[in-house]
C-alpha cells in the first residue's frame, strides 16, 4: 500500500481562476461528509455554501445514494434523478467541495475540530482525469456481469460506468469479474483505451486529511428477503423487491423503463405488494420497528405502475396504511381509487410458483372471506430498510455507538449528534425516514458542523473566478444546439440524431451535437469548451426543464464567457418524449418544431445585468417553541444577531403542555434549559407578547414591524425562519365540551402529570384515535397522535397497571422505532381495536350501577361484533391543526400554504425547510405535525439554510425581471395592484409619479405586462419580440 | 351485528390458564394464511386469539379444539403471539368446566385411558412390552447406553409396532447397548397436555421421570416426536435434564460412524415429509434427509410444502385422538403433494404421520403407487 500523504487527486474538473491565495496544503479541509448520497449531498453543498471546505467522501464508484437508484419519488411523483442529478453536478463543480469516490474512511483519531482521518482509496483501475467516459473500454469488454445499479436484473460489463448520469462520469473496473484482475488472462479494454486511462495494477492508496468535523451519511440498505427466503425471493423469478421493481419503472433499468417480467420478459397484468416485509416483526432476522418508507413508496410504485398498463390489476397486502407524512394521506387516496387497484388488509404467505407460467400465488384473509389463494404475474415485496452494510465496523472505525436496531445512536434532544463529539450524522443512517427528513437533517447538520467552525469560516474555502463576458453586440447570432438523449427518456421516442440533423439546418446555427447526458459535468464542460471554439454567442440545450437545468446551463454559458441570459432550453422531454411516448414519429416532429421555436428565441435574446445587493447579517424568527428557539440558538451560535418574536408572554410554545416524549425524554427540563440559553444568548433578543404588523423587503434586506408590549419597532434583518408551530384541534365530536369526562389527549398528559384524583381512581379509559382530522374537512393524518396515545397509555398502565385501556384506532402509526412502543403496550395489555370511518365509535353517558359511565360502542372487524365498552374517562387524539396565526404570517411573508393551512416548502423532497420566497424558512409543526426529535432536526436544518444567505455578503437577483418604460407609464398603478411580490411602488420622477420595479422583489411572472394599458411595462428575457417570434416559428 | 361487552372474567382465566400471548396480536391476519386448516375448510385462528382477547371464546364450540399445534403460525407471527398458549389456555378452562364437542369425546376416552393404562389406546399397561416379545430386546438396566423410549403408538398400534421392530433390529445389529422398560414406561404425556389436560400430563410426566431416575436413565433415545418434544423442552419444568435423542438423529450418527452399512439398494423414489415436532418444533430437518441419501439407489425428492412450510398431518395437539371428517385431513393432501412429484415412497419419522397416512392412502386408494414408512423401516430393508 502506498502512503500518499497530501497527494489528492480531485475528482473535478480544474476549477478555472482559482483565486491564487486560495490553500496549497490539501490535505486540511473543515468538514469531511461520509456518504454521497442525498442527505450527504446537500450537507456538502450547504457548507460549502457557507464558507466551508468539504470532502465528499463515498465508497461507491458514484455519488447519488439509494436516490439514484429510484424511478420517482412520492407524493410529488418527481423524477428521482431529474432532481437529484442536478446537484451531483453542483457539487462536482463547487470549488469548495471535492469527491472522494470508491473511497472509504480506515480510522479517525483526535478529537472535534482536530480529526485525523485516514482514507483508502480503492484502486478502480482507471486513471481517473484520462478517461473521458466514452465508455469504449465498455464496448470491448468481454465479461458480462450482473449490473448491481439495476439490481442484478441486467447485464453489464466488468468494466463500466455505475450509471450513465453518474459523477463522476468514468468507468471502473469489478475486480471480482475482470480477467485481467482474476488470472490475468485478459486486457483488451486497456488496448482500446486511446487515452491510456486504465491502469489494472493500480494499488489501493492511503490519504491522510486534517478535518475539523464529520458527517456521517452511510445511508441505508434494503432489507434482503433472500436470507430468510421470505416469500420465495431468490428462488421464484417473479418476485422481486421493491428496489428491484423501481429499477424496472425507471427509463435507465434493465427494460428501458417497460414493466416486464424476468422469467419469460413478458408484461405483467397482475401485480401484488406485499407490505412490511422484514419491518414490524419480532421474528429472528426481521426487524421489529416499521421501515417508515414502505407504505408511501408501494403506492407510488402502483400509481406508475398504473400509468404503465391502464389495465393492470393491482393488489396491496397490509396491515396498517401508514401515510402519516405531509400529503401522504391524500397520496394514498389517490392510489387507492385507482380501477383496478384493491388494497387488502392482510399480511399473506406464498402459495406455489405454477411450473408453466412462473405465476405466483398468494395466501391472504379477510374476516368475510376467509383464505383465499390468488394467482399474480408478478410480486413486489414492500421491504423495509436496515442499517448500511457492515455497520458495526463502521461504528468502530469512527468511534461512535449504534442503537440497538443497529443504526445511529443519536440524542433525543439532538438527533443529528452521534455519541463523539464533532461527529454528526443525517439521513437513513438515523433511523428509517424518507428523503425530506434526511436533506432536513443533512441541512441541520450542516448547521451543527458550522456551530462548531464558525471560527475558521472562509478560511479554506475558495471561489470560483468566471472567465470576463464577451461582448457579443456586434456579432450575428451564433446558435449552438445541444440535444440531450436524457438517457432512454428523450432517446427511446424521439429520434435525436435526425433533430441534430435538422437542427443545423436552421437559421443561425452554426453547431449542432447530440449529447447522452448534456447535464452531466464532462458534457458540460464540452459545452462550454464549444462556446468559446465555435465563437458561440447563443445556446439552446434541447432536453428537460429549466425548473432543474437552467441554472447548470446559464452557469456553462458563463463559463463559455457569454452572457448566462444568452441560453435557451428547449424541453423536449416533459413536453414531447414524456407525453408521447407512443407516437414515436410525431414526438420526433414536435421536437424538431419545438428546437425551431427555441432557435429563433435563442436569436433574439438579449444579455441581462443581475443584481447584486449587500445581506443584512441578522435573522428574524418568529415563534418561539423548540422549533423557533432551536433555530434561533443555532444562527446565534454561529455569530449571527437574532430577533426571537413570541405572540406569547412565555417562550416555549406547545412544548410547555408535554411533559415526557414517547422515548421518556423529560420535555419540561429540556424546554426550561433552551429558553434559559436564548434569554441568555447575547446575540438573542426576544419580542414577547409581539405581533408582526409588517414585513417588507425581500431576500438579505427585510424590515419586518414588530409590535409588543404597546411598542413598535421595524426589525432590519436578512433571513427570516417562520416557526408558528401548531394547535390541538378542539372537538366537537363524542360529548367533548358536553360531558367532563371527554378529554384530548393533551389534557388527559396534564392530568396524568397532576395525578388527577379522578384518573387515579379510573377503572377504565377509552381513547379514540383521528379526531378531526383523515376526514373530508381536514383530510390528512395529524402524524404524532398515535405514538401520543401509546405514550399517556403507557403511562396510565405505569400508574395502575389494573387500569383497561383502550385505543380505537384506524391505522396505529407508529412509524420508525416507535414500532416498538406499540408492541409495548400491547404488552402491557393495552387493548386496540381498530374502527372504520363508516361505522364509527358511538358515545353514550350512561349510568350503570349508579356510576356515571361513559359507553362506547365499536365493531371489531375480526370479531364480527360491536363490542361495548363502559368507560370512566374517554380521551381523543384530536388533530394537529395550523396555529391561528400561521395564515397571517404567510399573508405578510408573501409565502405559499398547502389546502391544510400548513406552510408549503419550496419542494417536498429537496427544499423541505426553504419557501419558495427567497430568504424565508420554515421548521416545526408549522410545516406539518411532528414529534419534539423532528421538530430540533429540522430547527437546525432551517438555521442551515438560513446561514447559506446570512454567511454572503451579497445576494444576487435575476436579470430576467421586469421595467417601466416611464415615459410611457401613465401611472394608472395596474401593475402595482396585480403584482403578487409587492414589486412594484410608484416613485417620484421628473415626469412625476411613475411605477417602478423593485428588481429584487420581481419574479418575472409578468403579470403585471397584461395590464398595462400602454404596454410600458415589460418583462426582460420575455419580451413581446423574443416571445412572438417565437409563437411564429411554430 | 351483535353488541357484547368484553368479559374480564373469562379474559382472566384464559390468563391464568397460561394464554396471555393473545395481547401481542394486531390482527394482521397472517397466521390464518399459514394454517394448515384453510386449505380445507374455514377456520379463524385469528378470529380465537380475537374472541380471547375480550374473553368471547365460544368455550363449548368446535374451533378451539381444531388446532393441531403444528406451529406453523407461531413460527410465522410478527408479533410473537404463541397461538398455541393460547389455544391450550383455552382448552384447559374449557376442561375446567367439563364442556366438550362431540368430535372431542373420543380424546376424553384417551384421557381415561392415560390415565389407567398409561396409554391412550385402551390397551393393558402390561401388555406394553409384548411386540418385543420374540426379538433379543432387554429390558432397561442401570449402566446401559441407551434407554429405548418406545412410545404408546409402537408399543400397541399394530402398524407401528412395525417400526419398533425395525429399530430394535438396527440398534442390535450396530451393536447398541439398549433396554426398554417396558410396562414401567408411560405416555410422555406431550398430546394429553395440549388438549388441556394439565393434570395427566404432570402426572405421566412425573412417573416417566421417577422411572427414569430409579433407573439410572441418562440417554433417552425416542421414535416419536412428541416424545422428543416433551422429553427435551417440556420435563426440564420439572427441573430435570436428560440427553434425549430422535432416532433419526442417532441414525446419522451411526451412518456416519460406520456402525451401520448400507449392504443393499434401496431402488426408489421418496420423499421426506417433516413431522411438526421434529422440523419446526425441534428444528430437525436435515439429519433424516442425510441419512436416506446415503442409502444406495434412493432418489430423495421434496414436496410442495416441505422444511419449515411443511405440511401437517392432522395429528398433533390432540387431533389424532379425534374425529376429523373426511375431506378436512390434511394427510390427504399430503399425500397427494407426494404423488404429485412422483414419490413411490413417503417416508417420514413420527408414528402420528404414519398413522395419518396410512389412512390417507386407504381412503384416496393410493395402495398400488405409494408405500408410507418410518425412516427406520427403510434403513432396516438396506442394512
Amino acid at each position: 500500500m502506498e502512503t500518499q500523504e497530501g497527494r489528492i487527486k480531485l475528482e473535478k474538473e480544474p476549477v478555472e481562476g482559482l483565486s491564487v491565495d486560495s490553500p496549497e496544503k490539501n490535505n486540511l479541509i473543515d468538514v469531511m461528509v461520509v456518504g454521497g448520497g442525498i442527505s450527504g449531498i446537500q450537507a456538502a453543498l450547504d457548507l460549502a455554501n457557507t464558507g466551508f471546505r468539504v470532502y465528499l467522501v463515498d465508497k461507491s464508484p458514484a455519488i447519488g445514494g439509494k436516490m439514484s437508484q429510484l424511478d420517482k419519488t412520492f407524493p410529488t411523483n418527481d423524477c428521482s434523478m431529474c432532481i437529484e442529478s442536478p446537484k451531483f453536478i453542483e457539487c462536482s463543480r463547487h470549488p469548495n467541495i471535492e469527491i472522494l469516490t470508491y473511497t472509504e474512511v480506515e480510522n479517525i483519531k483526535g478529537k472535534a475540530g482536530d480529526f485525523k482521518v485516514t482514507l483508502i482509496k480503492k484502486p478502480r483501475y482507471i486513471i481517473e482525469d484520462r478517461c473521458t467516459g466514452c465508455t469504449t473500454c465498455v464496448e470491448f469488454c468481454p465479461v458480462r456481469v450482473p449490473d448491481k445499479y439495476n439490481q442484478n436484473l441486467s447485464m453489464n460489463k466488468a468494466i463500466h460506468i455505475y450509471f450513465s448520469q453518474a459523477v463522476p462520469l468514468i468507468t471502473y473496473v469489478d475486480p471480482e469479474t475482470c480477467l485481467y484482475l482474476k488470472d490475468e488472462k485478459c486486457n483488451i479494454c486497456v488496448g482500446v483505451c486511446k487515452n491510456e486511462a486504465i491502469d489494472l495494477n493500480q494499488k489501493e492508496e492511503m490519504l491522510q486529511v486534517e478535518v475539523g468535523a464529520i458527517i456521517m451519511a452511510p445511508g441505508y440498505e434494503v432489507f434482503d428477503p433472500k436470507l430468510r427466503g421470505d416469500y420465495g425471493y431468490g428462488v421464484m423469478e417473479n418476485v422481486l423487491t421493491g428496489l428491484d421493481f423501481e429499477r424496472l419503472l425507471c427509463s435507465t433499468g434493465p427494460y428501458e423503463g417497460e414493466i416486464r417480467r424476468s422469467s419469460d420478459k413478458k408484461h405483467p397484468h397482475k401485480i401484488a405488494w406485499i407490505q412490511c416485509v422484514g419491518s414490524r416483526q419480532v421474528i429472528a432476522g426481521g426487524n421489529s420497528y416499521c421501515s417508515a418508507v414502505c407504505c408511501a413508496y408501494t403506492q407510488k410504485q402502483v400509481i406508475l405502475a398504473k400509468d404503465h398498463d391502464a389495465e393492470l390489476d393491482a393488489a396491496i397486502f397490509h396491515n396498517d396504511i401508514r401515510a402519516f407524512g405531509k400529503d401522504f394521506e391524500r397520496f394514498y387516496q389517490r392510489a387507492e381509487k385507482l380501477s383496478g387497484v384493491r388494497f387488502i388488509r392482510s399480511y399473506v404467505s406464498v402459495g406455489k410458483e405454477i411450473p408453466e407460467t412462473k405465476n405466483v400465488t398468494i395466501r391472504y384473509a379477510t374476516p368475510d372471506d376467509g383464505v383465499k389463494e390468488e394467482e399474480f404475474d408478478l410480486v413486489v415485496l414492500s421491504v423495509g430498510l436496515t442499517p448500511p452494510a457492515d455497520v458495526k465496523g463502521l461504528a468502530n472505525k469512527f468511534g461512535i455507538a449504534l442503537n440497538s436496531h443497529g443504526f445511529c445512536k443519536t440524542n433525543p434532544l439532538n438527533p443529528i449528534e452521534t455519541t463523539r463529539q464533532g461527529i454528526f450524522a443525517c439521513g437513513a443512517f438515523q433511523g428509517p425516514i424518507d428523503i425530506p427528513e434526511s436533506v432536513m437533517g443533512a441541512s441541520g447538520a450542516g448547521s451543527l458542523c458550522s456551530q462548531l467552525l464558525s471560527y475558521r469560516r472562509g478560511d479554506l474555502a475558495r471561489e470560483r473566478i468566471y472567465p470576463a463576458e464577451r461582448d457579443v453586440s456586434k456579432e450575428e447570432p451564433k446558435v449552438g444546439v445541444f440535444v440531450c438523449h436524457c438517457g432512454a427518456n428523450i432517446g427511446r421516442v424521439v429520434d435525436v440524431p435526425s433533430v441534430v440533423e435538422y437542427a443545423s439546418t436552421l437559421n443561425n446555427v452554426v453547431h449542432a451535437q447530440e449529447s447522452l447526458f448534456a447535464c452531466s459535468t464532462d458534457n458540460a464542460q464540452q459545452i462550454a469548451n464549444t462556446i468559446r471554439e465555435k465563437g458561440l454567442n447563443r445556446v439552446v440545450v434541447a432536453a428537460c426543464t429549466p425548473r432543474t437545468h437552467e441554472p447548470l446551463f446559464r452557469d456553462t454559458c458563463r463559463e463559455g464567457g457569454i452572457n448566462p441570459y444568452f441560453y435557451e432550453m428547449a424541453n423536449i422531454r416533459e413536453h414531447c418524449s414524456w407525453v408521447h411516448s407512443k407516437e414515436k414519429g410525431n414526438a420526433t416532429q414536435k421536437a424538431k418544431e419545438i428546437v425551431r421555436m427555441s432557435v429563433v428565441r435563442a436569436a433574439r435574446l438579449e444579455p441581462l445585468q443581475e443584481f447584486e445587493l449587500p445581506v443584512n447579517k441578522a435573522g428574524l424568527v418568529v415563534g418561539g417553541g423548540i422549533a423557533g428557539m432551536t433555530s434561533a440558538l443555532s444562527l446565534a451560535e454561529q455569530g449571527f444577531k437574532v430577533y426571537l418574536v413570541e405572540k406569547d408572554n412565555d417562550l416555549g410554545g406547545m412544548a410547555r403542555r408535554i411533559h415526557t416524549t414517547l422515548e421518556g425524554l423529560d420535555v419540561q427540563t429540556y424546554l426550561n434549559d433552551i429558553i434559559r440559553k436564548v434569554y441568555r444568548h447575547s446575540l438573542i433578543r426576544v419580542f414577547h407578547h409581539a405581533a408582526i404588523t409588517e414585513a417588507a423587503g425581500y431576500v438579505g434586506n427585510f424590515i419586518t414591524t414588530v409590535n409588543y408590549e404597546g411598542r413598535t419597532e421595524k426589525i432590519k434583518h436578512g433571513v427570516a425562519i417562520l416557526a408558528t408551530g401548531a394547535e390541538e384541534y378542539k372537538p366537537v365530536e363524542y360529548l367533548y365540551g358536553k360531558n367532563d369526562r371527554v378529554l384530548t389527549q393533551l389534557e388527559l398528559e396534564a392530568q396524568i402529570t397532576h395525578g388527577d384524583e379522578r384518573l387515579t381512581a379510573a377503572e377504565s379509559l377509552v381513547m379514540i384515535q383521528c379526531v378531526g382530522c383523515r376526514q373530508a374537512d381536514r383530510n390528512y393524518c395529524a402524524r404524532i397522535c398515535c405514538s401520543h396515545a401509546i405514550k399517556n397509555a403507557l403511562k396510565l398502565k405505569e400508574m395502575n397497571p389494573r387500569m383497561d385501556v383502550y385505543i380505537l384506532f384506524r391505522d396505529m402509526r407508529t412509524y420508525g422505532f416507535r414500532e416498538d412502543f406499540y408492541r409495548e403496550a400491547a404488552e402491557k395489555e393495552v387493548r386496540f381495536i381498530r374502527w372504520e370511518p363508516e361505522d364509527r365509535p358511538q358515545v353514550e353517558a350512561v349510568t350503570e350501577d349508579g356510576r356515571p359511565i361513559l359507553r362506547v360502542t365499536v365493531p371489531d372487524p375480526i370479531l364480527g361484533q360491536r363490542l361495548a365498552i363502559d368507560s370512566d374517562l374517554l380521551v381523543l387524539s384530536a388533530a394537529v391543526i395550523p396555529s391561528a396565526g400561521s395564515s397571517d404570517i404567510a399573508r405578510l411573508f408573501k409565502v405559499a400554504m398547502n389546502p391544510d393551512g400548513f406552510f408549503q416548502e419550496a419542494h417536498v423532497k429537496l427544499r423541505p425547510v426553504d419557501f419558495a420566497a427567497e430568504g424565508v424558512f420554515l421548521c416545526g409543526a408549522a410545516h406539518y405535525p411532528k414529534h419534539i426529535t423532528e421538530t430540533i432536526s429540522q430547527a437546525y436544518g432551517a438555521a442551515g439554510r438560513a446561514v447559506t444567505i446570512l454567511t454572503k455578503d451579497s445576494v444576487v437577483a435575476s436579470g430576467a425581471i421586469c421595467e417601466v418604460d416611464e415615459s410611457a407609464c401613465e401611472s394608472c398603478g395596474a401593475c402595482i395592484s396585480v403584482c403578487d411580490y409587492g414589486a412594484i411602488a410608484f416613485c417620484d420622477t421628473a415626469k412625476g409619479k411613475k411605477a417602478k420595479v423593485n428588481p429584487i422583489l420581481c419574479k418575472g411572472d409578468g403579470l403585471c405586462n397584461t395590464r398595462c394599458p400602454t404596454g410600458a411595462i415589460s418583462l426582460k428575457h420575455y419580451t413581446d419580440e423574443e416571445i412572438f417570434c417565437q409563437i411564429d416559428a411554430a | 351485528m351483535e353488541t357484547t361487552a368484553p368479559f374480564k372474567e373469562v379474559i382472566a382465566e384464559v390468563m391464568d390458564a397460561g394464554g396471555d400471548a393473545f395481547r401481542y396480536c394486531y390482527q394482521c391476519g397472517k397466521c390464518d394464511t399459514v394454517c394448515p386448516w384453510n386449505r380445507v375448510r374455514t377456520f379463524s385462528i385469528r378470529r380465537i386469539i380475537r374472541e380471547a382477547t375480550f374473553g368471547l371464546t365460544e368455550i363449548d364450540g368446535e374451533d378451539i379444539w381444531r388446532c393441531t399445534t403444528c406451529g406453523n403460525c407461531p413460527q410465522n407471527c410478527p408479533r410473537g403471539v404463541n397461538q398455541i398458549d393460547v389455544g391450550v389456555s383455552l382448552r384447559r378452562v374449557a376442561s375446567n368446566y367439563d364442556v366438550f364437542p362431540a368430535s372431542v369425546r373420543s380424546a376424553r376416552t384417551a384421557r381415561a385411558s392415560l390415565i389407567s393404562e398409561g396409554n391412550p389406546l385402551q390397551f393393558e399397561r402390561k401388555k406394553r412390552a409384548d411386540w418385543a416379545k420374540d426379538l433379543p430386546v432387554k429390558p432397561f438396566t442401570e449402566g446401559m447406553e441407551v434407554l429405548y423410549f418406545v412410545g404408546c403408538y409402537l408399543s400397541f398400534d399394530p402398524r407401528m409396532k412395525k417400526v419398533a421392530t425395525a429399530a430394535a433390529d438396527i440398534l442390535t445389529r450396530a451393536g447398541i447397548d439398549f433396554g426398554i422398560l417396558g410396562a414401567r414406561e408411560n405416555c410422555c404425556g406431550e398430546s394429553i397436555r395440549k388438549t388441556g389436560s394439565e393434570e395427566v400430563f404432570k402426572r405421566l410426566a412425573r412417573e416417566n421421570i421417577k422411572t427414569f431416575i430409579e433407573n439410572g436413565v441418562k440417554k433417552i433415545l425416542v421414535s416419536s416426536p412428541h416424545c422428543y418434544h416433551t422429553f427435551k423442552n417440556e420435563y426440564p419444568e420439572f427441573k430435570v435434564n436428560f440427553e434425549v435423542v430422535h432416532i433419526s438423529q442417532f441414525l446419522f450418527e451411526l451412518v456416519n460412524a460406520g456402525r451401520i452399512r448400507f449392504t443393499r439398494e434401496y431402488g426408489k423414489i421418496v420423499t421426506y415429509h417433516d413431522p411438526c415436532y421434529l422440523g419446526r418444533h425441534n428444528g430437525i430437518y436435515d439429519a433424516p434427509r442425510e441419512v436416506l441419501k446415503k442409502i444406495p439407489g434412493l432418489d430423495l425428492l421434496e414436496m410442495t410444502d416441505a422444511r419449515k412450510d411443511s405440511l401437517c398431518c392432522g395429528g398433533g395437539g390432540g387431533r389424532i385422538w379425534m374425529d376429523t371428517p373426511k375431506g378436512e385431513r390434511f394427510s390427504d393432501i399430503r399425500l397427494q403433494q407426494a404423488r404429485e412429484i412422483g414419490a413411490e415412497v413417503l417416508a417420514t419419522a413420527c408414528p402420528y404421520c404414519i398413522t395419518n397416512f396410512e389412512e390417507s392412502r386407504l381412503n384416496l386408494a393410493y395402495e398400488n403407487f405409494l408405500e408410507v414408512k418410518d425412516i427406520t423401516e427403510i434403513i432396516q430393508e438396506a442394512i
